[in-house]
């Protein structure tokens, strides 16, 4: 067994929702006449009674929803705040990365910056001195190195910032959300970065609205719920129960007969469900299941010939395809209501969240009768710790994930 | 509680086991940090001004002129002989500087709320940088007066070496406060405000533009003992003393002293207690 390099145990923290922080003079003199007098106010538990451990090299995701305590619990983690109760215990140096780009000021030159925040998140000096040209190189802001960050493009600050995160070498790294800021190209080398960071034997605790993200780091995972652990096991477990549990996220299923139509009054589509086999409801699908678009539209007047289109979109804004039925798919044009469906076949989407467009159009002579944009999502995962996966623990590269064939040809 | 070994680190923290006494190993540990932050205070203060240092020199020459003509020519403050430019700057020059500590440290800690809420530090930093910053303009003053002692062609008493004692009381003395300010402007935002209000008061309140004596002989004794509460009131005296040999050190100026000391111990413990919430009041 590995060395244990996180030890949580018991760890809580409570707030005082009634005079949490008395923020002037008059206010602090009441609520401390007030405590003498009265009990305090209504405790709330942000995070309670939280224990695990966390082995060396381990990447352990860490799920939940707005204000399920995640935030909190990094935050005591990286001794940003300090506990109400337990205790817990870090082998190692820490690095904890909230944020990138903290303390940077803009009326410094870029250079300056980087000794800061290198200082900033636990470098030494001497430390960020020997990475400079490191760094520097990687940010790509070479020519820019001498001038105030304040000229700067908001992406070459956030390129700076991160060169100068990913330069840190902790023994056990902690991060939070960073990959909400940044262009696609960014998040990637950021995820990137980040499996190095933990191939390369470190301990990294990963907080993430980014299943897919969470999914490809990280082999286990803790649910945070309410403040307290729901569950704690395998990420791909625990991901489909935080899923199936979250309602934040796009649902399923949406009715459209509602949202008012600019269109014309032919046609229109009513409502929409992602299913699976079976016909249920979902909200994520996997690489190697396949999934059903179904879609309930109204043709109100004939003359037209309203045909349902798919389009899908991957989170970084790539339309994957455009699908709508065939010759071979028999289709009824007279008024009535209407229910048909898109099979998405197992083994064609990789890993990402999608984004369903949908048309109603009639092609000949084309007229749009109604358009939806970005209506819908779905999220597929990928379970890359599965045994039957072609390569255990990482993720394929690439928009389509093919199961091709292969043959080997004799000569 | 932080750990540190020599070979790895170790970080354990327990919320029913947390240490009163200041933490000095931790900040030594973290200096690079420090060094870091007042390097950029002290860059962003004067970067990018057009008159930069001269800055830092015009507010002494400023405050010298108004108390020149208001206590020099119109009042004619008793000096014991020495001019009246020269006496005035060297309780000019410290003033300066306990002044700068505590209005930068009103604010210090609200003013770091980004960095304080994403990254762990001693917090203890944050007034320590601020009184840090503020030697650059000590350093000014100090030219200033060196410069008017040149001018009046004055040579420093055979005693001048006990200046630097008293330099450094009223370095410990304003970090103190400094330190005080801090930690209650976390609870108490309207601090914020009072301090330049209490610095303006201060500077009349404490033996710059005139003789300690002239206090001593006018206020009753109860009020003396408060006058003298204020760590600047004795130590500016004696500093005065060392250089020019006007004044006189006596039990009062001793209370000063202590009174200085009291604050600066007091607000390393005092501010301890508070570091623990101040990433949940920023």
């Amino acid at each position: 067994m590995s060395k244990r390099v996180i030890h949580v145990s018991g760890l809580g923290k409570r707030f005082h929702v009634k005079g949490r922080s008395p923020i002037d003079l008059r206010a602090g003199i009441a609520e401390n006449v007030k405590r003498l007098l009265s009990s305090k106010g209504d405790p709330f538990w942000a995070v309670r009674d939280v224990s695990f451990e966390v082995h060396e090299g381990e990447t352990l995701g860490i799920v939940g929803r707005n204000g399920a305590g995640k935030s909190t619990l990094l935050k005591m983690l990286s001794r940003i705040t300090y506990p109400t109760a337990g205790r817990f215990e870090i082998n190692g140096r820490m690095s904890s990365l909230l944020e990138v780009g903290t303390g940077f000021h803009m009326e410094l030159s870029g250079r300056e910056n980087v000794y800061l925040n290198g200082t900033i998140l636990g470098m030494r000096r001497t430390e960020v001195k020997s990475k400079f040209d490191e760094i520097v190189a990687f940010s790509g802001v070479e020519e820019f190195i001498d001038s105030p960050v304040k000229f700067y493009s908001s992406g070459q600050k956030v390129r700076l910032a991160f060169a100068v995160a990913a330069h840190l070498e902790p023994e056990v790294l902690i991060i939070d959300e960073v990959l909400a800021v940044g262009d696609v190209e960014f998040q990637r080398k950021c995820l990137g970065k980040m499996k190095d960071v933990a191939s390369n034997g470190r301990t990294v605790l990963f907080v993430s609205h980014n299943m897919s993200a969470v999914n490809s780091l990280c082999e286990r995972s803790l649910l945070l719920n309410k403040g307290m652990v729901e569950m704690m096991g395998p990420t791909l477990e625990v991901t489909r129960r935080y899923m199936s549990s979250n309602h934040d996220d796009p649902p399923g299923e949406r009715d459209l007969s509602l949202l008012p139509s600019k269109q014309d009054q032919a046609a229109r589509i009513l409502a929409v469900r992602i299913t699976d086999k079976a016909g249920a409801v979902i909200r994520h699908g996997l690489v190697t299941e396949s999934f059903f678009v179904q879609l309930t539209y109204e043709v109100y007047r004939s003359g037209f010939r309203p045909q349902p289109v798919v389009l899908l979109f991957n989170s970084q804004g790539e339309q994957v395809f455009t699908s709508f039925p065939g010759m071979d798919t028999e289709m009824d044009y007279s008024p009535g209501r209407y229910t048909i469906q898109l099979q998405i076949p197992p083994d064609l989407l990789n890993a990402d969240t999608y984004h369903f467009t949908l048309w109603l159009v009639t092609w000949l002579p084309y007229k749009a009768h109604q358009v939806a944009e970005n209506i819908m999502s779905i999220e597929i995962l990928d379970d890359i710790h599965s045994p039957t996966h072609p390569v255990s623990n990482r993720k394929l590269g690439g928009v389509v994930r093919p199961n091709l064939t292969w043959l080997r040809v004799e000569g | 509680m932080n750990t540190l070994t020599t070979k790895t680190l170790r970080t354990v923290v327990d919320a029913r086991k947390w240490s009163p006494v200041p933490d000095v190993r931790e900040l030594f540990a973290y200096r690079d940090l420090f060094l870091t932050l007042t390097y950029r205070d002290i860059r962003v203060r004067y970067a990018q001004t057009m008159l930069g240092l001269t800055w830092a020199l015009l507010q002494p020459v400023a405050t010298l002129v108004v108390l020149g003509l208001v206590f020099g020519r119109v009042m004619r403050v008793d000096t014991q002989g020495v001019p009246y430019a020269l006496f005035a700057v060297v309780g000019i020059a410290v003033w300066t500087y306990f002044s700068f500590v505590l209005k930068e440290s009103g604010g210090s800690i609200i003013g770091a709320q980004d960095v304080v809420r994403k990254i762990y530090f001693p917090r203890l930093i944050i007034p320590l940088n601020k009184a840090t910053v503020g030697l650059v303009d000590l350093f000014v003053a100090l030219v200033l007066m060196a410069f008017l002692f040149i001018h009046y062609r004055v040579v420093p008493t055979s005693h001048a070496l006990y200046a630097l004692l008293f330099l450094g009381g009223v370095m410990v003395s304003a970090l103190g406060v400094g330190i005080w300010i801090s930690a209650l402007t976390i609870r108490f935002r309207d601090l914020q405000h009072v301090v330049p209000f209490l610095v303006q008061f201060g500077l009349f309140a404490t033996p710059v533009a005139y003789p300690a004596s002239v206090a001593v002989n006018t206020l009753p004794e109860y009020l003396q003992y408060f006058y003298f509460l204020n760590p600047m009131a004795g130590l500016i005296e004696g500093f005065r003393w060392s250089l020019l040999g006007v004044g006189e050190w006596n039990g009062l100026c001793t209370l000063s002293v202590l009174s200085g000391l009291f604050l600066f111990v007091t607000g390393l413990f005092y501010f301890r207690s508070v570091e623990r919430t101040i990433a949940d009041l920023v």
